[in-house]
């Protein structure tokens, strides 16, 4: 079971009058199938946050700790855009990432493509597809490597409303039948309360202002009153961080 | 794009094969017309120089032309097939052929080489206007200095193909290094992919195009200063023949080794090149054919 650990983390850029503070003070625990989505304004860390984790960059105070089973965790990647080889036909983008080319390795390569249902698409260039299923191969390259914990920074953000709420969909099956740890990253609250069994929120200056858990089921319809709900309390937080800030 | 997508989800390619089966013909029948146009100018100029031309020049001239000074295709072809049942031809190619392959291959050595010493700052100031010169001198200076210093030796022409094309070859190096693509390096990196897979799966193909456009021109313009050398300070070769022929006034003989010229080079560049292009750059076309 994977688990995050971060004590009093602290980031900051820059030195004298130029020093920016983009995380303060940060404690957290993440542990096993949870599906955690790290939302706020811009400029609140969040990316910082998820740079450290994934080891991008490096805390200037504090520690973090991602661990599965007491050992390091194997980490997977979904990026904004979908950051395929473009001269690569899409299994080969999947087996660019694997650690052998076995048997084994292309046959799971083949079922998560199929997952995203892409099963069909393997002998494709990139260029080929649309950028909803360049996605798609994105995050099943992710899962591809049967990573431990799962980064995505906003993967849907460049993808029109409706490719992203198909591919919404997706994840969280996919996410619900790996039993994968998430970590998401994204300024959208309805896809947080849509996707997540917890929520955290930061506020300008990179301090953790809330971590809210949502323990409605899944699939969850945004127009279901209780998901407005739960929408109109993140955004309602949202709005005194703002006031707070201004 | 959106709705297309989202049909795939819940019904498998079902109407998306007709899709493309309608693209396919739509491009193989715009590809046919194409070829009529292209073929059709070749008739015509075929046709042209071989019944009107004659007349047209005497006429220009304002006194008749001596028809030996102008031969049509047909005597023209009739004399390509002499020159090769001689033998010279096979041979005049080969000596060409092999200078070319000399001068270009050190020459997109050294290109590649500057190029990538060109990513220093200071490296930069020192190779940039030499870039510049090359690029933009012409030829013809290159090939009458050395055949002025070299004579027939074969330096001469190895030297001038040098000169004359390793900047391309700098310039499509150096802009492809500049553009290497930091974010799939990233995503790479992140995925704790080796350094060596890297290089061999995103660095080079990513500077393959650069390479290519460099060897294309490249290669191009070395065939013309080798053939010019030839032509100034050679005893073998393409230019060599062309400067033979012109001499002795014989014109149906200089114009086939012009036109054994034109169909290498055509055949070089619609044969090999676009084959290789084909092979390796499949993934292009696709992004386009979209």
């Amino acid at each position: 079971m994977a688990e995050i650990r971060i004590k009093n983390l602290h980031k900051e850029f820059g030195v004298g009058s130029d020093k920016v503070v983009a995380l303060e003070d940060v404690n957290l625990d993440i542990t096993g199938h949870s599906f955690v989505s790290i939302v706020g304004p811009s400029g609140c860390g969040k990316s910082t946050l998820l740079n450290i984790l994934t080891g991008i960059e490096t805390p200037t105070n504090g520690t973090v700790e991602i661990t599965s089973d007491g050992h390091v965790a194997a980490p997977g990647y979904v990026f904004q855009a979908a950051r395929l080889l473009p001269w690569r036909t899409v299994t080969d983008n999947l087996m660019f990432v694997q650690e052998d080319r076995s048997d084994d390795t292309k046959k799971r390569c083949q079922r998560y493509l199929e997952m995203v249902q892409l099963g069909d698409k393997g002998d494709k260039f990139p260029g080929e597809l649309s950028g909803g299923m360049q996605q798609r191969v994105g995050i099943a390259r992710a899962f591809s490597i049967e990573p431990d914990v799962l980064f995505m920074d906003e993967p849907f953000s460049h993808l029109d409303a409706i490719t992203a709420r198909a591919l919404r969909r997706e994840l969280h099956h996919m996410w619900d039948e790996t039993k994968k740890m998430v970590v998401f990253v994204t300024h959208d609250v309805g896809e947080a309360v849509e996707l997540s069994n917890r929520i955290l929120v930061f506020a300008k200056g990179g301090r953790l202002e809330d971590d809210i858990q949502i323990d409605l089921p899944f699939p969850r319809d945004p127009a279901d009153d209780e998901v407005a709900v739960a929408k109109a309390h993140v955004l309602r937080k949202f709005e005194e961080l703002d006031l707070l800030a201004s | 794009m959106t709705t297309t997508d989202t049909t795939t989800v819940e019904t498998p390619s079902a109407p998306r094969v007709t899709e493309e089966e309608l693209a396919r013909r739509a491009r193989r029948s715009e590809l046919t017309s194409r070829w009529f146009w292209r073929i059709l100018s070749y008739i015509a100029v075929l046709a042209i120089w071989e019944f009107a031309l004659l007349d047209i020049f005497s006429f220009l001239r304002g006194s008749p032309l001596d028809p030996k000074l102008l031969p049509g295709p047909s005597e023209v072809v009739s004399t390509f097939f002499e020159i090769w049942g001689e033998g010279t031809m096979p041979a005049a190619f080969q000596a060409t052929l092999t200078r070319i392959a000399v001068g270009f291959g050190l020459s997109f050595l050294i290109g590649a080489m500057i190029g990538i010493l060109m990513q220093s700052k200071w490296f930069e100031g020192f190779f940039k206007d030499a870039v510049l010169i090359s690029l933009s001198a012409p030829g013809l200076i290159w090939v009458l200095i050395t055949a002025i210093i070299f004579g027939n030796r074969p330096l001469g022409p190895t030297i001038a193909i040098i000169l004359t094309t390793f900047a391309l070859v700098t310039v499509n190096v150096s802009e492809g290094i500049k553009a290497l693509p930091k974010d799939l390096l990233d995503m790479a990196k992140s995925f704790r992919v080796s350094v060596f897979k890297r290089n061999r799966q995103i660095v080079i193909p990513h500077l393959a195009p650069y390479l290519f456009t460099g060897l294309r021109f490249g290669f191009s313009i070395a065939w013309k200063v080798t053939v010019l050398t030839e032509v100034f300070s050679s005893s073998e070769g393409i230019g060599f023949e062309m400067r033979i022929s012109a001499v002795l006034f014989d014109m149906s003989e200089f114009l086939t080794w012009i036109l054994a010229f034109f169909f290498f080079a055509l055949f070089l560049e619609k044969v090999v090149l676009e084959a290789i292009e084909r092979r390796y750059f499949r993934w292009r076309q696709a992004v386009t054919a979209t």
